[in-house]
């Protein structure tokens, strides 16, 4: 399975499962149904990109209790929920734990396809960010312990010449240092160097609530 | 005693030859015997007659008679001198005669009744009178009490609205109604009129729906069954409809031939309508208690419906859009539809299924499997277990457990317990909210249900309370479900109980008898 977009559906309703396929195929989705929550956590992968439809409420494993186990795994698929009438409180349990959306059944069609278009893209843009992200610190892996640290100091905005002093070397080689980092990082300006590096620390995947972006 | 006739009188003739007979003769009769002259005293006293006044001959003899028979001046007046007069006959002159009733006074002056014979004695004067009296207090009493015990029983029929009857098989002897039976039935009588056939009458007064089940339990009983008991309805001439139980028994002859057939009707109509009112009455509460319980499973119903629905409306738009971008086919249209259709007859099942279950009935008892009982079940609870994340498991019998039960009622119980249940695992993980059901065959012979589940339990405290009506441990519970349930059983003939489950939970289970 895959890079490309899919709709994960798990719902244990058949006839639900079917309905949403052919919708999701009339935008132009691929899909892949579960019966359960069970089975659809045997077979994720990491690389599943596109978005989950989780029916709240299943038998044995509950939507809410896939959705936690997700999140254990360090997921980012991002997740719509859908709930029967009157399950507010689950809904805000779910969206505490991350989920993009919720909708209740049953559902007007525009509606679901506009929050799967918008769950999908988020999915695709935070991918792209947890790309560039593993890219940067992959760069930031082949400096050296020297330039590391000159690496750091240059971004806090110390000048050359308080480098070499703090670092009791040459003012010419904290230069070759310097250079050697915006090489290996890429980076066209120090400006540039600066926003790679809190690309690297920080979460850009604001909206999805997973923090930890500790894949590589 | 001696008789006391004047020497010369007795001692001449053939009277003398038979004074010792005519002394034994007044000794052995059972009436007492006086002579009384002429001045009205007393000549002679039997030992009866002694007996009779608790007086001695001795204390008597000479004394007037009125001591004795206040009213026999009168007596001998109007009824004695007259007709000695007149009668040309000297043995006519005994009028004063039998069932002529006056009062005896006793010596200690309590009066009784007696019955007199007087005759005067022919060829003497003046005159003498042989006087018999006859004790006739007991036998009064005993008419008196025969008259107001048969007046007590037309009185306690009237008042138990019971008639009884009496059918004779010889042909001859006219057949007896008591007038309570005659009132019950309507029916006008004209004393002293034949009644015509009884059997006949009766059956004419049965409501026809019922006339044939009559009529041959009558024959049935001909034929030799032990007695009869049944209930019927019978039409009076006003057309009011009255209940009745009827039970009789046919009398025999030593050689086994009917001799007479004697019944009871009791008018039961004010029963009937009370048990009914009370069968209403129950069939409400119970009906109540079906609603309520739906009501509670009303969340999960919704939930069920909206299933088809979601699928409905999704099919519809997701046909729609693949037919305007033309990628849809006539197969696949078709097949859309037909998907449609089958989930919307599935929205219209499950609102089938409830409203069936809550609509009133009148309870009516089927012969019915067990299992299926429990399949049907598992039908009508599965929405609700489905939202609860509940697994419903049947642990199915092999044998066949039909029992004679009303399958709503028992439905209605077993649904309780599930709810109970499915209730009670709201705080156990999803993956062991479980519950086992099951009917088996105890060692009574009954047939036994069971409902299991593993929640919280109910602890001793709890257990204290749990068929008390009103009693709930839920925030929007009637606190009925249980207490309704166990009537439900009771009026079946079985009976509800509940343990711990060793796996952790509460077990309850129900017998019902099986049926043959």
């Amino acid at each position: 399975m895959s890079t490309t977009a899919t709709i994960f559906i798990v719902d244990d309703d058949p006839a639900v499962q079917q309905s949403l396929r052919m919708l999701f195929r009339s935008v132009g989705y691929r899909t892949e149904v579960f019966n359960s929550g069970q089975l659809f956590l045997e077979s994720y992968g990491d690389d599943w990109a596109g978005c989950i439809v989780l029916d709240m409420r299943m038998p044995g494993m509950s939507g809410l209790e896939m959705q936690q186990q997700l999140n254990d795994r360090q997921s980012i698929l991002p997740v719509i929920f859908m709930t029967g009438h009157g399950d507010v409180p689950m809904a805000v349990e779910a969206m505490q734990g991350g989920a993009v959306d919720f909708i209740q059944k049953p559902f007007n069609d525009q509606d679901l396809i506009d929050r799967v278009i918008q769950a999908v893209n988020k999915d695709k843009s935070n991918r792209e960010a947890l790309n560039e992200q593993n890219e940067i610190r992959k760069r930031l892996q082949t400096l050296t312990a020297r330039e590391t640290e000159i690496l750091h100091m240059v971004v806090n905005g110390r000048a050359n010449k308080v480098i070499a002093e703090d670092l009791e070397l040459s003012q010419r080689t904290v230069e070759i240092h310097r250079a050697r980092v915006m090489e290996k990082m890429q980076a066209t300006s120090l400006a540039h160097l600066v926003r790679l590096v809190i690309a690297a620390d920080m979460n850009e995947l604001s909206d999805v609530g997973v923090t930890r972006l500790t894949r590589v | 005693m001696k008789l006391p006739f004047d020497k010369g009188a007795v001692t001449q003739g053939p009277l003398r030859q038979v004074q010792p007979e005519l002394e034994t003769l007044l000794d052995a009769a059972i009436d007492g015997v006086m002579i009384v002259d002429h001045k009205g005293r007393v000549r002679l006293m039997s030992h009866a007659a002694e007996m009779m006044f608790d007086r001695q001959e001795t204390d008597v003899l000479g004394n007037n008679i009125t001591l004795l028979l206040p009213e026999f001046e009168t007596l001998l007046q109007t009824h004695v001198i007259p007709v000695a007069a007149n009668g040309n006959s000297l043995r006519r002159n005994r009028s004063l005669g039998q069932h002529h009733e006056t009062t005896g006074l006793r010596s200690d002056g309590i009066p009784f009744e007696v019955e007199l014979g007087v005759g005067t004695v022919r060829g003497i004067e003046p005159s003498r009178y042989i006087v018999f009296v006859r004790d006739i207090s007991q036998r009064k009493r005993r008419d008196e009490a025969l008259r107001r015990s048969e007046a007590a029983l037309h009185t306690a029929q009237a008042l138990a609205d019971i008639g009884n009857y009496v059918i004779h098989k010889d042909g001859v002897t006219e057949d007896y109604a008591s007038p309570q039976l005659i009132r019950m039935f309507g029916w006008t009588v004209v004393s002293n009129e034949p009644f015509g056939n009884l059997t006949k009458r009766m059956l004419a007064s049965i409501h026809p729906a019922d006339r044939v089940a009559v009529a041959a339990a009558f024959d049935e009983l001909e034929l030799g069954s032990q007695n009869m008991d049944i209930n019927y309805r019978i039409i009076n001439t006003k057309i009011e409809i009255s209940y009745i139980h009827h039970l009789a028994q046919l009398i025999r002859d030593s050689q086994g031939r009917a001799v007479q057939h004697v019944g009871t009707v009791h008018d039961i109509t004010q029963k009937q309508l009370a048990d009914y009112e009370l069968q209403q009455m129950q069939n409400r509460i119970t009906h109540s208690g079906r609603v309520s319980i739906l009501g509670e499973m009303a969340t999960g119903i919704a939930h069920e419906v909206n299933q088809p629905l979601t699928a409905i409306a999704t099919y519809a738009k997701a046909c729609l859009r693949l037919l305007s971008n033309g990628d849809c086919s006539l197969e696949e249209t078709s097949a859309t539809l037909e998907q449609i259709a089958q989930q919307a007859l599935r929205a219209g099942e499950v609102i089938r299924r409830m409203r069936s279950f809550v609509r009133y009935h009148e309870a009516k008892p089927e012969l019915v499997d067990g299992n299926h009982l429990l399949e049907e079940l598992v039908q009508l609870a599965q929405t609700d277990a489905h939202y609860h994340a509940t697994q419903l498991v049947i642990e199915p019998s092999p044998q066949s457990l039909m029992v004679q039960a009303d399958q709503v009622q028992v439905q209605q119980v077993l649904l309780n317990l599930v709810r109970n249940s499915i209730d009670a695992m709201q705080d156990v993980a999803e993956s062991h909210r479980i519950i086992r059901l099951r009917a088996t065959l105890n060692n009574f012979g009954d047939v036994e249900f069971m409902v299991a589940d593993r929640g919280h339990g109910i602890t001793p405290e709890i257990a204290r309370e749990l068929f008390n009506p009103f009693y709930t441990t839920k925030v929007s519970g009637t606190g009925l479900g249980l207490s309704i349930s166990q009537s439900i059983i009771r009026a079946h003939g079985g009976k509800l109980w509940h343990d711990d489950n060793p796996e952790g939970g509460a077990r309850f289970y129900f017998t019902l008898p099986r049926a043959s």
